[in-house]
């Protein structure tokens, strides 16, 4: 019935390729999605865990008299493990998403934390290209 | 020499005096913060024992009624003179200046049960007054409680010289009188034995070894952590507080800074101790309302009242730990234990105060031996 109803409409046939579209552009506006459409509409390159986990592990010394410093420094190489703050000690659940769901839901959170961190890390804001590729690579751990 | 003593001091007289003793010692050996409630247990106990004896003043046997031993004080001095000439005349029960003495203990013993409890209720924020007199009322009474404390202590010197002098004159042991009840009948005959009272000192003895049971109800029970019976209000908390603040660190209460030190913080926020904290105005605006509004001026524990009263006016300093009064709390506590992995540095009060996260500092949530190389016994310092 619905198969030859299907055929009966050109309407509805037409119709399809829309409602595909639809259901993709919902599935997709899960926040980490939001975010990284939002990096790539301000331009930058399709993005790569492989250059995440890089920029994951890259040790950078932000001021001359400071100890080289990397995202690992407070959350350990691993990110699916548990991190510790570099200064006060305090627990810092994973990163990846695979072992912390919480993470990269609140995108006010994740932009809040980037501004905090890379500043810290490396001593200048993260560029969307980055942020991309780390959260990219995270959330594929 | 059996045949000639007669009993004087019934048993619950004699179980009083020597319960009151232990308790008077046990408040006094368990001063300071980290023994609070076994102090407040000695306390309560000294207490109950004074109404008791009142009780028992007119209650009693023959020799413990007040009509058996009040006097004026000019028999007392008259009696004292006699006593500094060679001896007075023998007495079976309280002598004038035994009497006054017990009238003057018994007044500095209410006095200090009542400013302990006023202590409790204005530095502690718990008892039975609790939240009835602020922080300067409470610290007064602090004073007056210690000084009371000694007063009571060198009457009570007076009163073992005066027992070991009557001792002495008269040949006759009256500590052990009151232990054993019974002093020489002399002449024989004339005194007759009191009567033993032994159920109201079992009454006594009872109540007394249920109310400690009670009060370490929880002690008992075991658990790793300390037991407290009694604590102050809780305080007010924020989430977005608990969110940002406690996303690095111990979200610390902020009744332990004055508002201008809390200002000053997130005015500064891009230079937090090294790290520029990136909050957007929003979040600002709402921890700066959250932080002012309970901030060390609103005063709702003792920690945040002497933190507060220690800073020289016009400072505000941004750390905890650089406050006067922080500093002279922790002045006993070696660099190393701060450096220990345990501890991994001053600001983290959770290490040893089990309730850092509700801010309420409490005298007995503590846990000292978390911390590595430091026993219990360090904490003994005096609020």
């Amino acid at each position: 019935m619905k198969r030859r109803a299907f055929h009966r409409s050109p309407l509805l046939a037409g119709m399809a390729p829309l409602i595909l579209a639809l259901g993709t552009a919902v599935a997709s506006a899960e926040p980490l999605d939001r975010l990284l459409e939002g990096y790539r509409s301000e331009g930058a390159d399709p993005f790569s865990a492989e250059r995440g986990r890089a920029l994951w592990t890259r040790q950078v010394r932000p001021d001359a008299g400071t100890r080289p410093r990397s995202c690992t420094t407070c959350h350990g190489e691993d990110p699916r493990g548990v991190g510790r703050h570099a200064r006060t000690g305090k627990r810092i659940e994973p990163m990846a998403h695979s072992a912390n769901p919480e993470r990269f839901t609140n995108p006010r959170k994740v932009e809040k934390w980037f501004r905090r961190n890379c500043k810290w890390t490396f001593g200048r804001p993260c560029t969307t290209q980055e942020k991309g590729d780390i959260l990219t690579y995270l959330s594929s751990q | 020499m059996q045949d000639h003593t007669v009993r004087v001091w019934d048993e619950p007289l004699r179980l009083f005096h020597w319960t009151l003793v232990a308790s008077f010692t046990a408040a006094w050996l368990w001063q300071g913060d980290r023994w609070l409630h076994l102090h407040l247990l000695a306390g309560w106990i000294f207490l109950a024992l004074l109404l008791f004896r009142m009780v028992w003043g007119f209650t009693g046997t023959r020799y413990a009624r007040f009509s058996a031993f009040t006097c004026g004080w000019r028999e007392a001095w008259l009696w004292l003179r006699e006593v500094t000439q060679g001896g007075g005349p023998r007495r079976l029960g309280h002598n004038p200046a035994g009497a006054w003495a017990i009238f003057a203990i018994f007044f500095l013993g209410l006095l200090l049960a009542v400013t302990g409890i006023v202590t409790q209720g204005g530095e502690e924020r718990h008892g039975p007054l609790a939240g009835l007199f602020g922080f300067a009322t409470g610290a007064g009474s602090h004073l007056l409680h210690e000084a009371l404390a000694w007063g009571l202590l060198a009457l009570l010197l007076l009163h073992v010289a005066g027992v070991v002098v009557e001792s002495l004159q008269h040949r006759e042991n009256l500590a052990l009188a009151m232990i054993t009840g019974r002093k020489r009948a002399v002449p024989a005959g004339l005194a007759l034995d009191v009567p033993r009272r032994r159920g109201v000192a079992m009454l006594l003895a009872v109540a007394l070894l249920l109310f400690i049971l009670f009060w370490l109800r929880g002690s008992l029970a075991g658990g790793d952590d300390p037991f407290l019976p009694f604590v102050g209000p809780e305080l007010p908390h924020d989430a977005a507080w608990q969110e940002e603040c406690g996303g690095c660190h111990l979200a610390y209460h902020p009744s332990l800074l004055p508002a201008a030190s809390w200002q000053r913080l997130l005015r500064e926020q891009e230079h937090h101790f090294g790290e520029d904290l990136a909050l957007d105005p929003d979040t600002v605006r709402r921890l700066q309302r959250y932080a002012v509004g309970h901030a060390a001026e609103t005063t709702p524990t003792e920690a945040s009242w002497k933190i507060l009263h220690s800073i020289p006016a016009g400072t505000s300093p941004l750390r905890i730990t650089e406050t006067p009064y922080w500093r002279r709390k922790h002045r006993e506590i070696e660099e190393a234990v701060f450096r220990s992995r345990q501890v991994n540095g001053r600001f983290n009060c959770d290490a040893c105060h089990l309730d850092a996260d509700a801010g309420s500092f409490e005298d007995g949530a503590m846990r000292l031996s978390r911390a590595a190389g430091l026993d219990d016994e360090r904490s003994g310092e005096r609020a």
